[in-house]
């Protein structure tokens, strides 16, 4: 189906961008600009998805160039259900931000960057073309190169460049195999890679000679904006500097770009034949050290955001744990458990800003009995926590189900290993509750360093994501249905092909001619 | 001519290569911003030898005539030139930022003073010197 209307998603954010650049040191019309940008997006993009929750897909071709030659936006489950993810986290951490940004930061361009970060985000999920996402990629990058930077304390400096030089490295590996890719099979537009490459497996003539390695440098490149195992060394610092807001967006949005990159491009084009022998057995080690570690990590820090910060790679483990099965449900349960991650752990960083604010640090040792002083975060943290671990009637349970059912028949000690690493993610989420909420402060607490009030903006924003969280919990079916049309659709990718048709011109001009 | 850039391109990377190895800011960013060129010469590769097998050239398309130069690599280049123009930009401003703010711009000065907070320990320093450090503190 075409729908022309899906450009809007990179348009209303980059217009609202420009606009709020003009109203810097305007706060008040700033955020409402920046929420009615978010909220407008958030219901054009759920109302496509409800659209398509039969296995649809739409499709824009941008200026009505035909397929292998213009810029093609796909709407389809996968891209579909992640823009409303995304969205939300954004509305959720934007809000959160009104309370929680110091009045310099907003000053300091926080709204343009964020709606800049929004029109990467949404075009690397739309795009259906590789130098598009590469784009997109550098679009998201470069506003959150700004976001992090922002303020610029000496700590902030320190750990940007860790980022920036090894994001650029990654991006500039990705010009690099795109440019390959356009080499070997003179396209770009994913659905007609996957012909291409999907007929020359069929008809027994193989792939191009270096295709492999194509394959292996696009996914240390994903890999390394995705913050899977060898490459997630940028990931702790990265989050535990910038204001909590940010933390919060870059935490449900920068990675799970990248592993969408993966989820998109390797079923697709870049792990079919001979390259599926190469790239599913790196995934598969990438996955299990990427869970496993990751939690250990996380187990032995002492320090509420760090904590957070490190669950997110033990997370991104899981994510890896069901593209490496490339099945139907293992492809449907990651990305089930890709939106059930994203909002929750924005939740629980917003959670962890309120306590920074409550009690002027995240260091365990200085907190405590927070439960008893602020009911509403207390219950917030415990909810969006449990969904983490997976606790039965909430989100993470689903996913994991999913994952660990699918991954019991495949590789089943990567199941092991997913349910050892729930045990311990249980452990460390115990521990901040325990000692943070549960327990009286100790002796050496420290005192809030700003005025307590004026924390509306903050519940909001917790309120609205912890909602969201318990909805993809007690909404599972509806939510997976779709999951699972995606992981059909990557799985047989005629459907994808069929809606983007590239090769509906080069039929109709031979027919012609 | 393709074989000329192949050789052009391997320079560019192992001398960028080399400079990102460097501690020195400046020249870590001296050695991404080669490396971005090193790509564009890379993707130009693409486009095809522009001297024909059987002799003469391939035309731009602009010329028109019966062998054309593929120009889409050439696009892409563009693209990828604009990028790496605006990341050079903020690199170099954050360069000059960080120098203003700490007065230095190696790496090991800038991850090294962090705030006080950060115990000993977790500062990574040879072995033998810490052990000799303890007793001074214990006194």
């Amino acid at each position: 189906m075409t729908n022309h209307l899906l450009g809007l998603l990179v348009v209303i954010p980059m217009a609202t961008s420009v606009v709020s650049v003009a109203l810097v040191g305007r706060h008040r019309p700033q955020r409402v600009l920046g929420v009615l940008s978010l909220g407008s997006m958030l219901l054009l993009s759920l109302r496509w998805l409800l659209e398509i929750r039969d296995g649809d897909v739409l499709v824009s071709q941008m200026g009505a160039w035909p397929a292998p030659f213009g810029i093609t936006l796909v709407f389809d489950s996968l891209s579909g259900l992640l823009i409303c993810a995304g969205l939300v986290v954004a509305l959720g951490c934007y809000v959160h931000g009104f309370s929680t940004l110091s009045p310099e930061t907003e000053r300091r361009y926080f709204h343009p960057l964020a709606q800049l970060l929004m029109v990467g985000v949404n075009q690397c999920f739309l795009t259906g073309d590789l130098f598009n996402l590469f784009v997109g990629f550098e679009i998201m990058l470069m506003a959150s190169y700004g976001l992090l930077s922002i303020g610029g304390s000496r700590r902030q400096m320190g750990q940007a460049y860790k980022y920036l030089v090894l994001n650029l490295v990654a991006s500039t590996v990705f010009v690099i195999s795109a440019g390959l890719v356009y080499g070997m099979l003179g396209t770009l537009n994913l659905a007609d890679l996957a012909r291409i490459v999907s007929g020359r497996v069929a008809s027994g003539e193989g792939l191009p000679t270096g295709f492999v390695a194509v394959s292996v440098l696009l996914l240390f490149v994903f890999g390394a904006k995705g913050a899977m195992f060898p490459l997630w060394f940028w990931l702790p610092d990265t989050y535990h500097t910038p204001p909590v807001a940010v933390a919060a967006l870059f935490s449900g949005l920068l990675t799970k770009v990248g592993v969408y990159a993966v989820a998109r491009t390797f079923p697709l084009v870049f792990a079919v034949g001979e390259a599926r022998d190469v790239v599913i057995p790196l995934l598969v080690v990438s996955a299990g050290v990427t869970m496993f570690l990751g939690v250990l990590g996380a187990v032995s820090q002492h320090n509420v955001r760090r904590i957070l910060a490190i669950h997110v790679i033990s997370q991104v483990g899981y994510m890896v744990f069901g593209l490496s099965m490339m099945t139907t449900a293992g492809l449907a349960g990651a990305l089930y458990y890709m939106v059930q991650h994203m909002v929750v752990k924005s939740s629980l960083f917003l959670c962890c800003g309120v306590m920074e604010r409550h009690t002027g640090s995240d260091d365990l040792d200085k907190v405590g009995g927070l439960l008893r002083r602020d009911t509403f975060l207390g219950v917030s943290f415990f909810v969006a926590a449990m969904s983490l671990v997976g606790l039965p009637p909430l989100s993470g349970f689903f996913g994991k189900l999913v994952l660990i059912r699918e991954g019991w028949g495949i590789h089943w000690w990567l199941s092991v290993i997913a349910l050892l690493t729930g045990a311990l993610t249980l452990l460390s989420m115990l521990k901040v509750w325990t000692t943070g909420f549960w327990l009286p402060p100790g002796s050496e607490t420290s005192t809030p360093t700003g005025e307590p009030g004026g924390l509306r903006g903050a519940y909001v924003g917790i309120g609205f994501l912890v909602i969201t969280a318990l909805f993809i919990g007690l909404a599972a079916e509806p939510i997976y249905d779709i999951a699972f049309h995606a992981g059909e659709q990557l799985t047989d990718p005629t459907v994808y092909i069929e809606a983007v048709d590239p090769h509906g011109l080069v039929a109709s001009l031979g027919g012609s001619g | 001519m393709t074989t000329v850039l192949a050789i052009c391109v391997t320079v560019m990377v192992t001398v960028s290569v080399y400079l990102m190895l460097s501690r020195e800011l400046k020249s870590i960013a001296m050695g991404v911003f080669l490396l971005g060129h090193g790509a564009n010469l890379a993707i130009l590769a693409m486009s095809g030898s522009p001297v024909l097998p059987w002799g003469g050239l391939r035309q731009p398309a602009i010329l028109g005539g019966e062998h054309l130069v593929d120009a889409l690599p050439q696009a892409l280049i563009l693209t990828a030139i604009v990028i790496n123009f605006a990341v050079m930009g903020f690199f170099l401003t954050l360069l000059i930022v960080t120098a203003r703010k700490t007065g230095t711009l190696n790496v090991d000065e800038l991850a090294g003073e962090e705030p006080p907070r950060s115990s000993p320990e977790l500062v990574s320093e040879p072995a033998p010197a810490a052990g000799l450090e303890t007793p001074r503190v214990a006194d």
